[in-house]
């Protein structure tokens, strides 16, 4: 079981399950434009294009499909202004965020891994939908320094240990 | 004295063995170097006629010198002594030897060689197959050549993904320039080399305009990456390689866990320059210890100090070999002969005598060296004494790569040598392997049985020339007939010469005759490396339910399912499992039982057009459900077999949750992804995989609703109703379900919380003489009861009315599944129904075949097999051509492969409580 606060912290580069935060799917069907504005005004902020994050203290987004977004955060604003073009559905339970921070972050992702995480492709406010050692994950990078990494349940501890046991490699 | 020497220096640090024997070397010197500088030349024996052998060149292409290397869980069987570097305390044994290296008896197949030819095997061993069985434990004790460890390797291989915009392959001077001048350019360089140092032909032949070591420096200074080390084994598609890097030498100890890495890199462009390798000469008995390639002879004297022969013949039809006389003479050996088989050559060192038509006809020698070497000089024999030949019958460019990506091969006459051509990937060669010396072909000397071409697997010029005699004429068939270019060397110093024999018995060119295809790996890969992480695990992660921790405390017996583990039952008191299941189950069906039924496939469909979307997916009505009302359903495939069954629930006006099997809970989110999104994406609905999001606890047995009532303070749904609700404080969605046969709920509960409200559950349930059951005990309530399990009865073939399920088909069609439905051969009446059977002596052989009388042929097979929970017999599920309309017929099910038959009667296939009364309060 990955217990929020479960850390590995090396020299460089650490590895931290954090607390369970609500996350939802938030899936568009009808009306994007105009729901873009919707939510635009009641957020204060647009939705991200693909492969991108946007946010403010309560609530950020993530795009990682063409029609759905990840959400992180406080929903009630969001919820509001959806009507019939849009559902939230709640996955917060199924999933553990992990931090991966310090300067191997982006080598540690290439571990098992067929994303690029240069800053090039991945930069700070990126993110992307891929698979890490046959496990799909999702990536946001949040800084130069750090990564959120957000990992089915059921492969949270098993994936941890991948990290844990890999991180002697960085630089190798 | 004569043999392979090195002037001791005290930089002999390193201690190894070899085959038990204790050796020094100094830093950087391969296995080979350190062998040879000990004086060692015989190094291995043969596969087939386990003739002795040495070392023959100085890379990766070396097919004599293979060892083990490594003890215990790391030793690494048939290493080429050429590639490897010795560390201390390597431990280095030679192989396919017995009693020991020196005296080994199985060489006593060489005598028997005129008999063990090409296509020996072919010959000898026919007939009827009960005879194989006398041959195959000879075979296969004398076949391979380094033993497989048995135990576990202990180290770890990583597998990483690279990205660059250049990829260099080869450290040698063609490549290092490539590799500068593109990150010069400003572009992500990768530079890779299978060597330890970087240099490739410079290590040999040093150019002082060249310094290797600078270049790499400035190389990585400018932000590009050198891997040493490293070989690129594998071209794939789309400019996709794979890079096999040795982290610690074979055998080592690593000292952060890893022995290999496997790179999987995308490269923007890929620069080849993996030079050349040169090619042996035929000749009688060139396989001895002392017969080395002249490139070779010149890498260990200048790189290693190594003086591999005091005397020595040179042999060659090229001008390249006149540079090793010229090593050797500066190392103070004694070139007794260079032999030219051309009419002419360049100017030899001094003191070096040139013999031109010259071809060396065969040698002979002592353990660890030649004695003689004899050649036919424009037509007549001469004899030298030496201990050493270095021959040269030109170059191979190394166009594996450059294959592997989908490149031509061109002919190059001057060299008789494929270069690469054209290739369609964003590729390039560059360097000597596009440019090999002239070298022409030569017509080999001696006796052709013994001249051997592929030296691995002992195949000579005989063997070639039995083979076209025996009308084996395509490349193709010669190689498989010959065992030629196989094994692990993969032929890299036999096919051309072999193909020059091919195409001369045809009386055609070389390019006439053909080529093989080289596939990757260019050279060997460890299976670790391709297992990666998961070698261990059966090459996946282990998926955990959110229970695990629970489960784990009561010590249960686990059951792979998929990538899950969940509990298939938990023994008390010493249980086998059966006595546990039996137990557990009969505790459902008495009183209460509760198990983890998280895995289960879950999706959430909201919107307006959630159940327009339902409607297309499953192949019930769905429409028509009620807001707190649910259904069973099956999904079907496009052309009408059921695909999946699970159930259907109404949560809200605009919300419906859809429940599918564990095992077929990826493929469903594959399918539910495939209809929302390509067949149909203009529904206004959203469609959500929570199958993570959601632990699932199955409460089942006749005091389930009394137990759940007073956990949630709630009247629970009536059966297939549905009600949200509290339970130990946490909300939870109740789904009324029996999967059991017996009143029964699921209870889903956002995972995280899924802990507290089992143990609320567990707690009322052990005070109400109940217990949780596991996979076993389910699997025997569900039996009993008649429903199907998808991986079981739904196996793909069988349709809804199959599964005696037509009658729930939406009889307004529009389903997935419903156009294939009507396909006539779905309406035969003798296709395999469901049926139940009842034993009628003693257990049913599971997967049995089901079978009138002895004899005949099957007519359905036992997909399930049980016992009544309570009242005893064997029972069972089956498959049966005809089912439907055959119960109360009497057959047989036999079991041939474990001796098992049973008499039985055919039933209906539900036993129990067959009008679900059970099921209402």
């Amino acid at each position: 079981m990955i217990l929020p606060g479960n850390a590995t912290v090396t020299d460089a580069t650490s590895i931290i399950a954090l607390p369970a935060a609500p996350l939802h799917a938030l899936e568009i069907w009808s009306n994007p434009q105009d729901l873009a504005t919707r939510v635009h005004k009641a957020l204060g902020f647009a939705l991200p294009p693909m492969n991108r994050s946007a946010g403010n203290a309560a609530i950020t987004l993530l795009r990682y499909e063409p029609t759905v977004w990840l959400v992180e955060g406080d929903t009630s604003v969001l919820a509001d202004t959806l009507g019939d073009d849009g559902a939230l559905t709640a996955i917060g339970g199924g999933i553990v965020r992990f931090r991966i921070a310090g300067p191997g972050w982006r080598e540690l992702l290439l571990e098992g891994g067929v994303f690029d995480t240069s800053p090039a492709a991945l930069p700070v406010g990126a993110t992307a939908a891929t698979v890490i050692d046959h496990v799909g994950v999702r990536l946001f990078a949040t800084s130069e320094d750090a990564c959120i990494v957000y990992v089915p349940a059921s492969y949270a501890q098993s994936l941890h240990h991948f990290w844990e046991e890999a991180l002697p490699l960085l630089g190798a | 004295m004569s043999g392979p020497t090195r002037v001791p220096s005290g930089e002999e640090t390193i201690e190894f063995t070899f085959d038990g024997t204790s050796y020094h070397a100094r830093q950087g010197d391969t296995l080979a170097a350190a062998l040879l500088a000990n004086g060692i030349g015989l190094v291995g024996r043969s596969f087939k006629y386990h003739r002795p052998r040495g070392i023959m060149t100085a890379g990766i292409e070396e097919p004599n010198a293979l060892v083990t290397v490594g003890t215990g869980g790391r030793a690494e069987p048939n290493t080429r002594a050429t590639d490897v570097f010795v560390y201390p305390g390597m431990v280095a044994k030679s192989q396919n030897r017995w009693p020991s290296l020196s005296f080994d008896v199985a060489s006593i197949f060489g005598l028997a060689a005129p008999a063990l030819g090409a296509g020996f095997y072919y010959k000898t061993f026919f007939g009827p197959a009960k005879h194989w069985l006398r041959y195959e434990g000879f075979i296969r004790r004398a076949a391979g050549l380094g033993n497989a460890p048995t135990e576990p390797d202990p180290d770890n291989f990583s597998q990483s993904a690279g990205f660059c915009d250049v990829l260099v392959v080869g450290a040698g001077p063609a490549g290092l320039k490539a590799a500068l001048d593109a990150a010069e350019a400003g572009k992500r360089v990768w530079l890779v080399e299978q060597d330890a140092v970087p240099g490739g032909s410079l290590l040999r032949d040093p150019d002082p305009a060249i310094d290797p070591g600078a270049m790499v420096e400035r190389i990585e200074a400018l932000g590009g990456k050198v891997f040493l080390r490293t070989t690129a084994s594998g071209y794939w598609d789309h400019n996709f390689l794979t890079l096999s890097q040795r982290l610690v030498e074979p055998g080592a100890v690593p000292p952060h866990g890893f022995a290999q890495r496997l790179w999987h890199v995308r490269a923007g462009r890929v620069v080849l320059a993996t030079g050349l390798i040169e090619r042996p000469v035929p000749f009688a008995n060139n396989d001895h210890p002392g017969v080395m390639l002249s490139q070779a002879v010149r890498s260990y004297v200048r790189r290693w100090g190594v003086v591999p022969g005091k005397r020595v013949v040179i042999a060659t039809n090229n001008d390249d070999a006149y540079l090793t006389a010229t090593a050797l003479v500066e190392a103070g050996a004694e070139v007794v002969a260079l032999l030219d088989a051309r009419a002419s050559g360049p100017a030899a060192p001094a003191g070096v005598t040139v013999y031109h038509d010259a071809r060396p006809a065969s040698v002979s020698g002592r353990k660890h060296a030649l004695r003689k070497v004899t050649a036919v000089i424009g037509g007549s024999e001469q004899s030298f004494d030496a201990d050493l030949i270095a021959v040269s019958g030109g170059f191979v460019p190394v166009s594996h790569l450059h294959m592997q990506a989908g490149g031509k091969l061109e002919w190059n006459v001057e060299a008789q040598a494929f270069i690469p051509g054209s290739n369609p990937q964003v590729c390039e060669t560059v360097g000597s392997a596009l440019a090999p010396p002239p070298a022409p072909a030569v017509a080999p000397a001696g006796k052709a049985k013994k001249s051997f071409v592929d030296f691995q697997n002992d195949v000579s010029l005989a063997d070639i020339d039995l083979a076209w005699q025996e009308g084996y004429r395509s490349v193709e068939h010669l190689k498989r007939y010959t065992t030629l270019g196989m094994a692990t060397d993969q032929g890299k110093t036999s096919n051309m010469v072999a193909l020059s024999r091919l195409a001369e018995k045809q009386g055609v060119t070389v390019p006439e005759a053909g080529l093989t295809t080289f596939r990757p790996p260019f050279t060997p890969v460890t299976m670790g490396l391709l297992a990666g992480a998961g070698a261990r695990n059966a090459g996946a992660h282990v998926r955990r339910i959110p229970l695990h921790a629970l489960h784990e405390a009561h010590d249960p017996i686990w059951q792979p399912l998929g990538y899950w583990f969940r509990p298939r039952a938990y023994p008390v008191n010493g249980e086998t499992l059966q006595q546990a299941a039996l137990r557990e189950a009969r505790t459902v069906r008495t009183a209460a039982g509760l198990s983890d039924v998280s895995t289960l496939g879950k999706f959430e469909v909201s919107g307006p057009d959630a159940a327009k979307l339902l409607e297309l997916v499953c192949a019930t009505t769905v429409g028509k459900l009620a807001v707190g009302r649910g259904r069973y359903t099956f999904m079907c495939r496009e052309d009408g077999f059921v695909n999946d069954d699970g159930t259907v629930w109404r949560l809200a006006e605009n919300r419906y949750l859809l429940t599918s099997s564990t095992g077929g809970a990826d493929r469903m989110a594959h399918f539910m992804s495939y209809v929302r999104n390509s067949l149909r994406p203009e529904l206004k609905c959203s469609v959500v995989n929570v199958q993570e999001y959601y632990g699932g606890i199955a409460l089942a047995g006749p005091k389930a609703r009394g137990i759940l009532a007073a956990l949630t303070g709630a009247e629970p749904p009536r059966h297939m109703g549905y009600a949200p609700g509290m339970l130990a404080g946490v909300p939870v969605h109740v789904l009324a379900a029996s999967y059991s046969g017996e009143r029964a709920f699921e209870i889903h509960v956002e995972a995280s919380h899924a802990a507290a409200v089992w143990q609320a559950i567990e707690a009322a349930t052990r005070a109400e003489g109940g217990a949780p059951y596991g996979l076993e005990a389910m699997e025997l309530l569900r039996i009993e009861k008649g429903h199907v399990v998808v991986g079981g009865e739904v196996d793909g073939r069988s349709t809804p009315q199959d599964l005696g399920l037509g009658g729930m088909l939406n009889k307004a069609g529009g389903f997935i599944g419903a156009a294939g439905l009507t396909r006539p051969a779905l309406s035969d009446p003798n296709r395999n129904n469901l049926v139940g059977l009842v034993s009628l002596d003693g257990p049913i052989p599971e997967g049995g075949m089901l079978i009138q009388r002895a004899g005949q042929s099957p007519q359905g097979h036992v997909t399930a097999a049980a016992r009544r929970i309570i009242e005893g017999g064997a029972i069972a599920l089956a498959l049966l051509q005809g089912g439907h309309h055959r119960h109360g017929e009497e057959l047989i099910v036999t079991s041939p492969t474990r001796g098992e038959k049973a008499r039985v009667r055919v039933t209906s296939p539900h036993f129990y409580d067959p009008a679900g009364e059970r099921y209402r309060d």
